[in-house]
């Protein structure tokens, strides 16, 4: 009866205590952080403060990310956001030996011959980046505002397959984001489901 | 092992299925590199206005699997788009319960080896086109190991084939069974959560279910969102179910939004792990003013303001103005003597509640449902508070009086007994104060119940300090009763009239004895009443000190005997009286019930010691036009009586953040959850809360 008395206290200590590794919110200050992209430059977020920046968690060997890259949709929106002067940042966190794991030639390689346009594609080997945001599948997008606020987390887009005739029916949350962004509007649906592959972490 | 069950499954089937040949669209089995998927019907014939059961069996190989239908952080669940011939009606899919998968930091939630989704369909009534039926299933999965595959299959199965009746179906109906066996049960388990920074805090009541402690429990939510799923989870065993931390997802639920899902006990039983899954509909826990969100300063206060008031309480007032006039008495004699004897007071008025605190709590956490007034509960309690205030009444009406002890106002402030005296006065006001909860207490006191030790002993403590502070003040100040006049005889007049409170606080509390205890054993109450009025004659009539406390002493024994028997042997009989008014008793299903079918409910929430809620009744609940509106607008009245400890009441009073009655609550079928009313009512009141849910 004592034992029981005195471990409630106990579990609400516990329970606040764990509750600091706080996860990713939409509207607070997305997570600074340092990577090397496949040109061998340091990408920091914080180097884009006064831009839009969108990060695409990506591992070509997806079913997903091929959904998307075999149907032209993600070039195609990478190839918008530069229009708009986003900062697209591709980012790869399969550890070596995982799937979806390539050298920074092979990465520039795929970069070629998928006509893909991403602004830089940063190679998280260690999954640093991937764990400070809790990216959790291929493709996971996340937007991030001039300010450097995290304005949208989850899908690319609404329909959770890795069927590319799925893609014309779907809504694309990142497109739909950008342009209302660019209007000067709010994100109207500013978490989604992300779906896909796990991201192959060490 | 595996990989024979696999084969043999593979050259059963087609034998066992009621169509094993191959249909001009499609098979009723597709094989893949990963997974064997086979569509199969319970029933070979389908009959008008039948439900047919159909199944989608998944073989995988060994390693990999396929996704629940929240698939967790990572995955896809299986979609299938149906074919059916016209006006069949295809039902949900029937999930069996998941296991947790990691990969990595994540975890998936889903079916390795084997399984069957099965899914119910309606053939419309009527005749039905003679000849096959055909069914076609275009099923996607996505099976993954680490890696992951995207796969799909066009299954097909005939019904009502010519001679189908000769093929025996047992096959089919043993995995269809062995599947169901696997689904969640769909309990009517009650549950609430409540969002706390990322963390949502579940408990769920579990009423004898959980018979052997599980070895893991979790919880999944039924759609992606409110719930990460990668997170660790902590559960606890709570006295009346369990309790979970669960990390919030990336969409947490929001305002009074239900939260539906999975709760998965684990067991071990001879080296396997058995999951026990249960479907949940968890309430969001409401935030009600004053309650919950009380912070421990307003708790503080509240609990100082009730302690003041109780000084005025019918019970109390009598004993104290005898202690005031004994200070008048004393005033001016002896200052210094008369602040100790205030002292003295108030510390039995602290160590009563202290004590009383104690057994609140550890009773509490000894698993007991209690709230404040449980010691009312108890049909023995009352009837021992019953005698102590008829005793105290028949020493003010002079019967006999205690020497220079209690409540004596004659020449009792002297010397280290008359200290004793004082002290032993603070522990009875606190005593017969008990039974008078004033409105003010309820929150107070509730919010003590809920936190830790040490905050619950200082709502307390201060609930006493406000309670002993009057009288403690007047020791301090005898000045301050210099209007009283001079002592005379009008003081034995006094004394006198103030016994009438105490005999209509005994006689209200036989008539809550009689709602707790049937006639046998408040017979025996009453009887034991004109003993301890006999003994306390008798006291006051003997002079010899021993004869006196022998024959009292033997007049409560014999009261006691005489009503606490009957009482034990009634109690365990657990029969219950309802209030006389022709109202349906409170059950959360009952609310459920009505709510559903679209009626408003309201639920009063009330014992009969409870004087509020008695008051309440009286004018806002019984009236004539309180009930013609509820007759108009087709109200539900419920009532949960707490005249005796009732766990599921109890808890239900936890949920809105009290710990006693009264506590009024109004559902409107539209809205997820209720809405508070005041605990003072007017009929006023009731009639804004019914016309503007």
């Amino acid at each position: 009866m004592f034992k029981r008395f005195f471990r409630i206290p106990f579990i609400i200590l516990t329970l606040y205590a764990c509750g600091s590794s706080a996860s990713l919110r939409v509207g607070e200050p997305a997570p600074d952080f340092e990577g090397v992209d496949t040109g061998g430059n340091v990408q920091r977020l914080a180097d884009y403060r006064g831009k839009t920046v969108v990060l695409e968690w990506t591992n070509h060997d997806c079913p997903f990310v091929r959904k998307h890259y075999n149907a032209g949709n993600m070039q195609a929106q990478q190839r918008e956001a530069a229009a708009q002067d986003v900062v697209w940042l591709s980012v790869i966190s399969s550890a070596p030996g995982k799937q979806g794991h390539v050298s920074p030639a092979q990465a520039d390689e795929l970069t070629r011959n998928r006509n893909a346009e991403p602004h830089a594609v940063i190679l998280d080997t260690e999954g640093r980046i991937g764990r400070a945001y809790h990216a959790k599948t291929t493709p996971h997008m996340f937007i991030i505002d001039p300010a450097g606020k995290l304005v949208y987390m989850g899908g690319i887009d609404s329909i959770a397959t890795a069927n590319p005739d799925d893609i014309p029916g779907a809504t694309q949350y990142v497109r739909t984001a950008l342009q209302e962004m660019a209007a000067g509007k709010p994100v109207s649906t500013p978490v989604t489901r992300p779906y896909g592959c796990s991201v192959k972490y060490r | 092992m595996k990989k024979r069950r696999f084969l043999a499954a593979i050259l059963l089937l087609p034998c066992l299925l009621s169509s094993g040949t191959s249909l001009a669209n499609g098979t009723p089995m597709v094989s893949t590199e990963h997974a064997t998927v086979t569509l199969m019907s319970e029933q070979s014939m389908a009959a008008p206005d039948q439900t047919l059961w159909l199944g989608l069996r998944f073989e995988l190989i060994p390693e990999w699997h396929i996704y629940w239908r929240n698939p967790g952080a990572s995955g896809s669940a299986p979609v299938i788009r149906w074919t059916l011939p016209a006006g069949w009606e295809i039902g949900e899919l029937h999930w069996p319960v998941p296991k947790r998968i990691r990969v990595g930091p994540l975890t998936n939630y889903g079916y390795e080896d084997s399984v069957i989704l099965l899914v119910p369909v309606k053939v419309p009534p009527g005749p039905q086109p003679a000849g096959p039926q055909t069914i076609t299933a275009d099923a996607e999965w996505l099976v993954c190991r680490v890696e992951c595959i995207p796969e799909s299959g066009r299954l097909a199965l005939e019904l009502n084939q010519a001679g189908s009746n000769t093929i025996t179906a047992t096959g089919p109906r043993e995995l269809f069974n062995a599947s169901r066996a696997q689904w969640p049960e769909a309990t009517s388990l009650t549950g609430h959560y409540r969002l706390e920074g990322d963390k949502l805090s579940i408990s769920v009541d579990m009423p004898g279910i959980l018979t052997r402690a599980p070895a893991d429990v979790w919880f999944a939510a039924r759609e992606w969102g409110p719930v990460d799923a990668s997170g660790a989870q902590r559960w606890e065993q709570t006295g009346t179910g369990l309790s979970l931390g669960v990390p919030a997802g990336d969409l947490p639920p929001a305002g009074a939004m239900p939260l539906e899902g999975l709760l998965v006990v684990e067991s071990a039983q001879e080296g396997t792990t058995v999951r026990s899954g249960y479907q949940l509909r968890l309430a969001a826990q409401p935030l009600t003013p004053g309650n919950r969100n009380l912070s421990l300063i307003t708790a503080l206060v509240f609990a100082f303001l009730g302690g003041l008031i109780l000084n005025i309480m019918p019970c109390v007032l009598p004993v104290l103005s005898i202690k005031i006039l004994g200070f008048v008495r004393e005033a001016g004699a002896n200052r210094r003597r008369l602040a100790f004897h205030g002292l003295s007071y108030a510390a039995g008025v602290l160590a009563s509640f202290t004590v009383l605190a104690a057994i609140l709590l550890l009773l509490r956490a000894g698993g007991e449902s209690l709230g404040w007034g449980f010691q009312l509960q108890s049909p023995v309690l009352v009837t021992l508070l019953a005698y102590l205030m008829l005793l105290v009444g028949l020493n003010l009406s002079g019967i006999f009086s205690v020497g220079d002890t209690l409540m004596d106002t004659g020449q009792s402030l002297t010397g280290f007994r008359g200290l004793v005296g004082t002290f032993a006065t603070g522990v009875l006001a606190s005593v017969v104060a008990s039974p008078c909860t004033a409105p003010f207490m309820g929150a107070a006191l509730g919010f003590a119940i809920t936190r830790p030790g040490p905050e619950a002993l200082a709502v307390f403590l201060t609930l006493g300090a406000g309670f002993a502070l009057p009288v403690l003040l007047l020791s301090l100040y005898p000045a301050w009763l210099r209007f009283i006049p001079g002592p005379g005889r009008w003081m034995t007049r006094f004394r006198q009239i103030l016994a009438f409170p105490l005999y209509a606080t005994t006689a209200w509390l036989l008539w809550v004895l009689s709602q707790q205890t049937d006639a046998v054993a408040y017979g025996g109450a009453l009887a034991g009443l004109v003993a301890v009025a006999f003994a306390a004659w008798l006291y006051g009539q003997l002079r010899t000190r021993g004869w006196r406390l022998g024959l009292l002493g033997a007049g409560l024994a014999a009261a006691l005997a005489l009503a606490i028997g009957p009482m034990l042997a009634s109690d365990s009989s657990g029969d219950r009286r309802n209030t006389s008014r022709d109202d349906r008793p409170w059950s959360e299903a009952l609310v459920q019930e009505l709510t559903a079918a679209g009626r408003p409910v309201f639920v009063n929430f009330t014992a009969a010691w409870c004087i509020t809620c008695m008051l309440n009744e009286q004018v806002a609940l019984s009236t004539e036009n309180t009930r013609q509106l509820f007759e108009a607008r087709s109200v539900a009245y419920l009532v949960a009586d707490w005249t005796r400890r009732d766990p599921a009441i109890t808890r239900q009073l936890e949920r809105y953040g009290r710990s006693g009655v009264p506590l009024y609550l109004l559902y409107s079928p539209a809205a997820g959850h209720p809405v508070v009313l005041p605990q003072l009512l007017t009929e006023g009141i009731v009639a804004e809360a019914i016309q503007n849910p």
